[in-house]
């Protein structure tokens, strides 16, 4: 399902530039030409909207709902990413280079999203003034966050892991499926289920 | 000197065409660095200011995990480098930059890169096209470490840089690689018969 973005409400343009403040300052009127080129696209949970060898055509930020980045390793399944309201996901390495993606997005709640197609973005990229300083600002937020994961994964041991990650994201254990969260921090299911004593009985935890 | 430049030039050429005038504007905002082995670009803590384009040696990036060191990059020539999230944040680096031979690296400040930026469109374009190729790299390492079992990350990396098999420490490819190392030196084996890799 596609919407346009014109028809927005003044509270939610408010909303949306002051989210796109961490990146860069925009005036209401970059910011309403900024929308021209995105659209809003809705889906119901348990949704695959990217399947592997598909290529991706969009960058999104969640704007309500929850999705999940993931591979399959012959019959497992891996958790990459899990994307809540005002984060950045989609498949980068096959929508930057517009390749065949080795990666599935699926939504775990009703979701919806800003999307930005790749077409649009390029088109934006030459004529939208703002549109390179922005485009850097994101891609480097992708970066250090994706970094932050990788230096978590390497230096935390599983204890740590799971501590660390519900320190800072306390809803998760409520609102995502156990065994995605067990694989996305890198933990045997079976540890997972013990672990959770740990944030339950609100035991002191590092 | 002059080769160092020329293959930042080559090395941006592949993202971005510069005229020769553009690539003089950004030749005099960088500054030639050497390093001798074992000297560190970046210590752990320590805020990167710098970006660096190597021209000569291998870079090993490790973070400290109790008291082992874990490599997460090594870095060869013709290539940009640095501890890219305490660059783009100001904040301090969880890694170690370390010369692994004598190094030779154009170093460009933060501050010479927001100048350009804002001089010019081309400049923030190139900012953009090279934290995607960072972004990229850095996503690219992680899936070809879970996807890839042991033996074919062993073999990957050996088709691609048979070189550094001699120039670099096993211990330290081995940890790259996330490869125990005596699974590593008997993966060895597969180079030594000169059997088909995979």
């Amino acid at each position: 399902m596609k919407k346009g973005m014109a028809d927005m409400d003044p509270a939610a343009l408010g909303y949306v530039q002051k989210y796109f403040e961490q990146f860069l300052p925009l005036s209401m009127d970059e910011l309403k030409q900024l929308l021209t080129y995105c659209e809003i696209r809705q889906f119901p949970k348990k949704k695959i909207i990217l399947q592997e060898g598909e290529t991706d055509n969009y960058l999104n930020i969640v704007v309500s709902g929850l999705m999940r980045k993931f591979i399959r390793i012959k019959k497992t399944e891996q958790t990459l990413q899990l994307a809540t309201e005002g984060h950045i996901i989609n498949s980068e390495i096959s929508f930057l280079k517009q390749v065949p993606s080795v990666l599935l997005l699926q939504t775990l709640e009703p979701t919806t999203l800003i999307s930005l197609s790749y077409t649009k973005m390029m088109d934006a990229l030459d004529h939208y003034p703002p549109g390179e300083r922005l485009g850097r600002q994101i891609l480097s937020r992708m970066y250090v966050k994706k970094d932050e994961r990788r230096f978590a994964r390497a230096s935390l041991n599983v204890r740590e892991r799971f501590l660390h990650y519900l320190e800072g994201h306390p809803h998760m254990l409520q609102r995502v499926p156990q065994k995605y969260l067990a694989s996305y921090l890198n933990i045997k299911p079976e540890t997972f289920s013990r672990l959770k004593h740990l944030v339950k009985t609100g035991k002191k935890s590092l | 000197m002059q080769t160092i430049y020329h293959s930042l030039l080559l090395f941006l050429n592949q993202f971005l065409h510069l005229s020769e005038d553009e690539f003089t504007i950004l030749q005099k905002r960088t500054a030639v660095k050497h390093f001798n082995k074992k000297e560190n670009l970046i210590e752990p803590g320590e805020t990167d200011k710098h970006l660096y384009f190597t021209g000569r040696g291998l870079i090993r990036e490790y973070f400290i995990r109790g008291k082992k060191q874990v490599t997460t990059d090594i870095i060869t020539e013709g290539t940009i480098t640095g501890s890219i999230s305490s660059f783009l944040t100001g904040e301090p680096s969880h890694y170690c930059l370390q010369a692994m031979e004598p190094v030779t690296v154009l170093a460009i400040s933060r501050i010479d890169l927001e100048e350009l930026y804002s001089s010019d469109r081309k400049w923030e374009r190139l900012g953009r096209v090279l934290t995607a190729h960072f972004l990229l790299q850095q996503e690219q390492h992680i899936l070809d470490n879970i996807r890839f079992s042991v033996r074919e990350r062993f073999v990957h990396f050996a088709e691609k840089h048979r070189d550094l098999l001699q120039r670099v420490p096993q211990k330290y490819l081995a940890s790259y690689l996330n490869i125990e190392p005596e699974t590593f030196s008997r993966l060895k084996h597969l180079l030594k018969k000169n059997k088909s890799l995979l």
